[in-house]
């Protein structure tokens, strides 16, 4: 019985893996979208975010399953409803990445420093992804608190945005549409920063048993 | 064992003392029985003379019943049962035998007294039957009155028996505990041991070899693994790692503790996907970029009865060879433009002419076939002194030649292209050495060439010579360092879109360097963007 429990353990295990992994790869093919303007890129996030989505609802019923007939306790426990809770956050990195793809194909070029700073952003916003993803493969509180610490660069980055592209805006920019999508596609990654950051923040739940905002 | 023994010898005793008591009994049974009746006969026999003495009065003070019947079986008197009540008494056997043999025994359940009782009859002088009885001792009687001492002996017994058991037991067992299975036929033990003593051994013997077999397997496999470059991975069905070489690791970057998932290891998708493939069924290979290195990764699958039970994952570093091929493919582009471009350029200026065009504009469209010509026939004679160089190296006659002289000659010669963009050369120096005269003219032809090409209006070229080194500065544009490994590629180009408007065919540095490697010299190069470039040959000390 409790063999069996342990396989299953390591399955849920296995399946977030692979669930970041996918998240990772669609964040990827978005920003590549953005950079690149390749068709197979946004085919790609597209696949991925599927993709996603049928791995939460397996991980959601392995999840409802471990906890209806097996009953974890403690630290078994908290890996399952962390579990349950990262899910949800990769879910959305992948609804997000589906939608800055989508949206990459109408921007064009405007020729701002905004556009610099957002594949800034979008490195920072792997880089989240792949540490969030990192932190609970090796169940590493430090990795996770890092993913909190990058936040605020996002955040940051955000703002000066924002504000190059209001004055975009207000100095009567003749392409104001692509001002739009791109203030809209920062603040789909400034979004999956969050995620990425609550997947951390699970993690560390996940071990310590303790879920506070890691920032405050 | 111990357990064993000990409950079947303690069954056995226990078991013994039962039937040895139960055949006591039947023993003593018979000897009280006839102990019984002789005494009961003695009794008789005292009791027949007192009654034919005459003192038949006393009867009724004896203890025991006494029956006197007369022959015809009639009672006469009884001292314990009224004789009215009496039947007759021919019939009982103990009656009969006595009429027939003068005296009779029997023992029988007497009605009138409700007990087992022996009787014996004696036939008196007078004729009449005197019967004695008395009380059977049954064997319960008897048996109640030995209880006790019964008990204690049994109790006694049993409590013997308990020890001596668990003595011998353990006895028994003990020089079996004390065998020393590691030399199983150095024992003094059992001899009863001795044909399992000695099959142990021999197993032990197999064991033993194929243990060692085993493990040398083991230690081969781990050194194989662990000194090949290549990271390999082994996996089951569930991906976890069963087996992995420290290069994977290393490969992968991870510090390999705690690997359950593969993933763990790597979840770039190429990597996904071919370690799905491969669980899958199918052989698969992807590629994987870490850091600046790029690897390969092949997975197999691996059966068993036809069920998939795991994969074989090996990871080799390409990078050499995908960056061989990057070489290749570019080679490939620069030649075919080298060459298909004034082939292309002629064929258009002549399909214009031919279709008919005015005098004047023919003139032009001559003088660029024969420009366009020319660069080809200068690429071709490239390819030619390079494939020289290339095979007949050896062949070469080689002779002392002055740099200087050479140097000199060269700089008239290319006096004309210097003056058009006004760059002034300088020879320095003076150097003599063994070498091949042709071969060295186009090296400094090729090195002073480019230095010409390569500069600013105003420039200067200066041609150094030391006593065994040639050098070939400028002050021009310069060669980035991205470009800097590469310059003595053929038909390597630093700016592709410029080399048109300079001429040249992209070959010279090779044969630059072709004629170095020729003189066993070194090339040492020192260039910065839009300052200066500065190329040595250094010859070896002859």
């Amino acid at each position: 019985m409790r063999n069996y429990f342990e396989e299953q353990l390591s399955k849920l295990n296995s399946e977030l893996l692979l669930m970041g992994a996918l998240c990772e790869d669609a964040i990827s093919c978005a920003v590549k979208c953005l950079t690149e303007s390749e068709s197979k890129c946004k085919e790609g996030a597209f696949s991925a975010e599927c993709e996603i989505d049928r791995k939460e609802r397996e991980i959601e019923q392995l999840c409802m399953k471990l906890l209806v007939r097996q009953q974890p306790v403690a630290t078994d426990f908290r890996t399952v409803t962390a579990a349950l809770k990262m899910i949800s956050d990769m879910e959305r990195i992948g609804d997000q990445s589906r939608d800055i793809a989508e949206i990459a194909d109408y921007v064009t070029s405007v020729g701002l420093q905004a556009e610099i700073n957002i594949s800034d952003m979008a490195r920072a916003a792997v880089e989240m992804v792949t540490r969030s993803v990192n932190s609970f493969v090796k169940r590493d509180i430090d990795t996770a608190h890092s993913v909190a610490a990058m936040d605020d660069t996002v955040d940051a980055l955000f703002l000066k945005i924002k504000g190059e592209l209001i004055a975009a805006v207000k100095s009567g920019h003749e392409n104001a549409e692509a001002l739009v999508d791109l203030l809209m596609i920062a603040k789909y990654f400034e979004r999956i920063g969050d995620h990425a950051e609550n997947i951390a923040e699970w993690v560390v739940y996940a071990i310590t048993g303790e879920h506070k905002n890691l920032i405050g | 064992m111990i357990k064993k023994i000990f409950r079947a010898s303690f069954l056995t005793a226990l078991l013994t003392l039962a039937v040895s008591i139960f055949f006591v009994f039947g023993i003593l049974y018979q000897y009280f029985e006839g102990q019984l009746i002789d005494e009961l006969k003695s009794k008789a026999e005292y009791i027949s003379y007192a009654i034919e003495s005459g003192a038949l009065e006393k009867i009724n003070d004896v203890d025991e019943r006494i029956t006197i019947i007369a022959p015809d079986g009639t009672v006469i008197a009884d001292n314990k049962v009224n004789v009215a009540e009496m039947e007759n008494h021919l019939e009982r056997s103990e009656v009969k035998q006595a009429l027939e043999n003068g005296s009779g025994t029997s023992v029988r359940y007497s009605e009138t007294l409700t007990e087992k009782i022996i009787y014996y009859a004696v036939r008196m002088s007078d004729g009449n039957i005197m019967r004695v009885s008395a009380k059977h001792y049954t064997v319960m009687t008897i048996l109640l009155g030995l209880v006790q001492p019964i008990l204690v002996v049994l109790l006694t017994a049993a409590i013997l028996c308990f020890i001596l058991s668990s003595r011998v037991s353990k006895n028994i067992v003990k020089p079996i505990n004390s065998l020393d299975l590691d030399e199983p036929e150095n024992n003094e033990t059992y001899e009863e041991l001795a044909p399992l003593l000695k099959k142990i051994s021999r197993q032990k013997k197999v064991i033993g070899e194929q243990l060692q077999d085993a493990k040398r397997k083991q230690e081969e496999f781990r050194l194989i693994t662990e000194n090949m470059s290549e990271g390999f991975l082994v996996i089951d069905a569930e991906r976890n790692v069963l087996t992995h070489n420290s290069a994977a690791l290393k490969i992968l970057g991870n510090s390999g503790e705690n690997i359950s998932d593969i993933f763990e290891l790597n979840r770039e998708k190429p990597f996904r996907e071919t370690v799905e493939n491969a669980l899958s069924g199918e052989k698969a290979a992807g590629e994987i970029g870490l850091g600046e290195r790029i690897y390969s990764v092949i997975a197999n699958p691996v059966f068993e009865n036809k069920k998939i039970i795991g994969a074989v994952i090996i990871i080799l570093d390409v990078t050499e060879r995908a960056h061989r091929e990057q070489l290749r493919r570019e080679f490939t582009a620069n030649v075919s433009h080298e060459l298909k471009t004034p082939l292309t350029s002629i064929s258009g200026f002549a399909e214009m002419m031919m279709n008919g065009v005015s005098d004047d504009v023919a003139a032009d469209f001559s003088r660029s076939i024969y420009d366009e010509a020319q660069r080809l026939i200068a690429s071709v004679g490239d390819i030619i002194k390079l494939s020289e160089l290339e095979e007949n190296s050896a062949r070469f006659e080689r002779e002392t030649v002055d740099l200087r002289e050479l140097a000199e000659n060269i700089s008239k010669r290319l006096k004309f292209a210097a003056d058009d963009k006004n760059v002034t050369i300088t020879i320095i120096g003076n150097a003599q050495i063994n070498g091949v005269r042709k071969i060295l003219d186009e090296m400094i032809f090729n090195l002073c060439d480019n230095a010409i090409k390569y500069n600013k209006q105003n420039g200067t070229v200066e041609i150094i010579l030391e006593k065994d080194s040639l050098t070939v500065r400028d002050t021009g544009i310069g060669i980035p360092e991205s470009a800097q490994s590469r310059i003595f590629e053929r038909f390597y180009r630093v700016d592709k879109g410029r080399s048109r408007a300079v001429g040249g065919t992209g070959l010279g540095l090779a044969i630059v360097k072709h004629g170095a490697i020729c003189h066993n010299a070194e090339i040492r190069f020192k260039s910065e963007e839009n300052e200066c470039t500065e190329i040595s040959v250094v010859f070896p000390e002859p």
